[in-house]
């Protein structure tokens, strides 16, 4: 009898899993429920080149309608509002029924809002999808002064692209530096400048106290009694898992759905991938919760293998990007574990990285420079983390020596 | 193809065994590779967004663009692993009295 599957979210992660599972089993009844009227679609772009008009909406999805034809997978648009974990069914607002024997669920994660004591809710804009990437770009095309309240990677990327429109933008962080979730100091400290030599504004260390509206301008009251007036705000403060139709289930929760390193949740055939899980790490022996475009593609592939039956674990080393101005940062690994670092480079020309090193082997490494500068650095940096390579400090902070020698010499 | 389009790009000794040299040609860049069975040719840009692929890593076959990833068979030009969807362009190339030559159309 044919399996049928159900994945519930048609972003990336889904979308992966969906073409993995159709590569290992031609039979299977695989359908997709998305809440976008929208095929699966790329979010990077959204924050840059959609802004900038480099990209357009039909540049932006991984694979057109005959893609998904040709491999008989089902898209429908469709909100879930109820799940049966116990008798494998989801019910829509409607009372339309969905039956499954594996469910993958893949929802992603939402923005967090501010807590606005007014009815300024409507006045604060966020961008997560692409109808809210469209609106900010069509509201902001006459607005001059812009505010960014959250100075993490889409804020900063935001501010970026505004920069470039010619807006005047100020970036506005309840932290002592940019990104301070997941990007070393020093990095963050590189990314500041460019902000400021291109005209940007970042206020460090101060908390909004209170936001009121008067004759089209905001005013933005700070914790340490300055005022910012401005003509549109927009707020990147972080993400939080999309699981609250599951909060009333079986389903183990914890910062997002709790997976094992097979995509494995509490429940039986039920597997979940991407943002919305909390998953356990087995090179890092820990659990968490990561947001990335290369995190979703390759949880979807590794879910989407499971689900088909092809026991696969899950251990890619983490990797991401940012891409602001000219600068291209990228991260790898983690770096908040370790008891050594070592830079290589000092000019961001040139890149510059730094490494974060536990008993000698690499956890992680952060690095920025021009355009496609460490890229290469980085990459060869998961590689030897992967393989847990004893490593050369020497070679690894003289940038006259390629790194790819520590690969070769194992 | 006439003998002008085979266009010198340097000698056989300018570029390491898994590496790769960048080209400029008239307003074009192309990407020259010695692998371990010869020497291949692409454009020098990425399909995925324009970015030099000088600064990829070669690792067997492939090219992995610095930004974001993509991946591209350095032989056929295949794009392998996503952001990168749109295959790169190749061209062939010959090696004349240790002098590497490609062929532009």
């Amino acid at each position: 009898m044919k399996n049928n599957i159900i994945i519930l979210g048609g972003g990336q992660a889904g979308i992966y899993a969906a073409r993995e599972i159709r590569q290992n089993d031609t039979e299977a009844n695989i359908k997709i429920l998305g809440e976008e009227n929208l095929l699966p679609y790329e979010r990077p772009p959204l924050s840059k080149d959609f802004l900038l008009n480099k990209k357009n909406e039909d540049d932006l999805y991984f694979h057109s309608s005959d893609v998904l034809k040709n491999e008989n997978i089902d898209f429908e648009n469709i909100s879930i509002s109820k799940v049966d974990f116990e008798n494998k069914k989801l019910f829509s607002k409607n009372e339309d029924i969905y039956t499954y024997d594996s469910l993958l669920i893949s929802t992603g994660s939402d923005n967090k809002r501010l807590s606005l004591d007014n009815n300024l809710n409507d006045d604060v804009y966020y961008l997560r999808n692409l109808e809210e990437a469209k609106t900010i770009k069509e509201k902001v095309s006459d607005k001059n002064k812009i505010t960014i309240i959250g100075g993490g990677f889409i804020g900063l990327e935001i501010a970026s692209s505004l920069s470039q429109l010619q807006k005047k933008v100020t970036v506005i962080e309840i932290g002592n530096q940019l990104m301070g979730r997941i990007i070393p100091k020093q990095i963050a400290d590189l990314i500041q400048k460019t902000h400021l030599e291109n005209g940007n504004k970042i206020i460090l260390n101060k908390q909004i106290d209170k936001i009121t509206k008067k004759n089209g301008i905001n005013d933005i009251l700070l914790s340490d009694n300055s005022l910012i007036q401005t003509d549109f705000i927009i707020a990147g403060i972080g993400s939080t898992p999309s699981v609250k139709l599951f909060e009333n289930t079986n389903l183990k929760l914890d910062n997002g759905i709790v997976t094992n390193q097979f995509c494995e949740t509490s429940i039986k055939d039920v597997y979940a991938a991407g943002d919305v899980c909390n998953f356990y790490h087995p090179f890092y022996e820990r659990n968490m919760r990561l947001e990335s475009y290369q995190h979703a593609q390759n949880h979807g592939i590794c879910a989407g293998k499971n689900i088909a039956g092809v026991k696969t674990e899950y251990n890619s080393i983490p990797w991401m990007w940012s891409d602001q101005f000219n600068l291209n940062l990228q991260l790898t690994g983690i770096c908040d574990d370790y008891d050594e670092i070592i830079e290589r480079g000092n000019d961001i020309n040139n890149g510059v990285i730094y490494f974060f090193l536990k008993n000698k082997k690499i956890r992680g490494a952060c690095g920025v420079g021009i355009m496609g500068k460490v890229g290469r650095d980085i990459r060869i940096t998961s590689k030897l983390t992967e393989k847990n390579t004893i490593v050369d400090k020497q070679i690894l902070s003289d940038q006259n020596q390629k790194l790819n020698k520590l690969i070769q010499k194992q | 193809m006439s003998e002008e389009n085979w266009i010198e790009v340097g000698s056989t000794d300018s570029i390491e065994e898994e590496d790769l040299i960048r080209f400029d040609h008239q307003d074009k860049t192309f990407c020259v590779y010695r692998l371990t069975d010869g020497f291949y040719a692409t454009d020098g840009i990425c399909t995925h967004e324009a970015v030099h692929l000088e600064d990829g890593l070669v690792m067997d076959d492939e090219i992995e663009c610095p930004m974001h990833q993509g991946i591209f068979n350095i032989k056929s030009g295949e794009a392998l692993s996503p952001p990168a969807c749109e295959d790169l362009k190749t061209y062939p190339v010959k090696v004349d009295n240790d002098k590497i030559f490609i062929k532009i159309d």
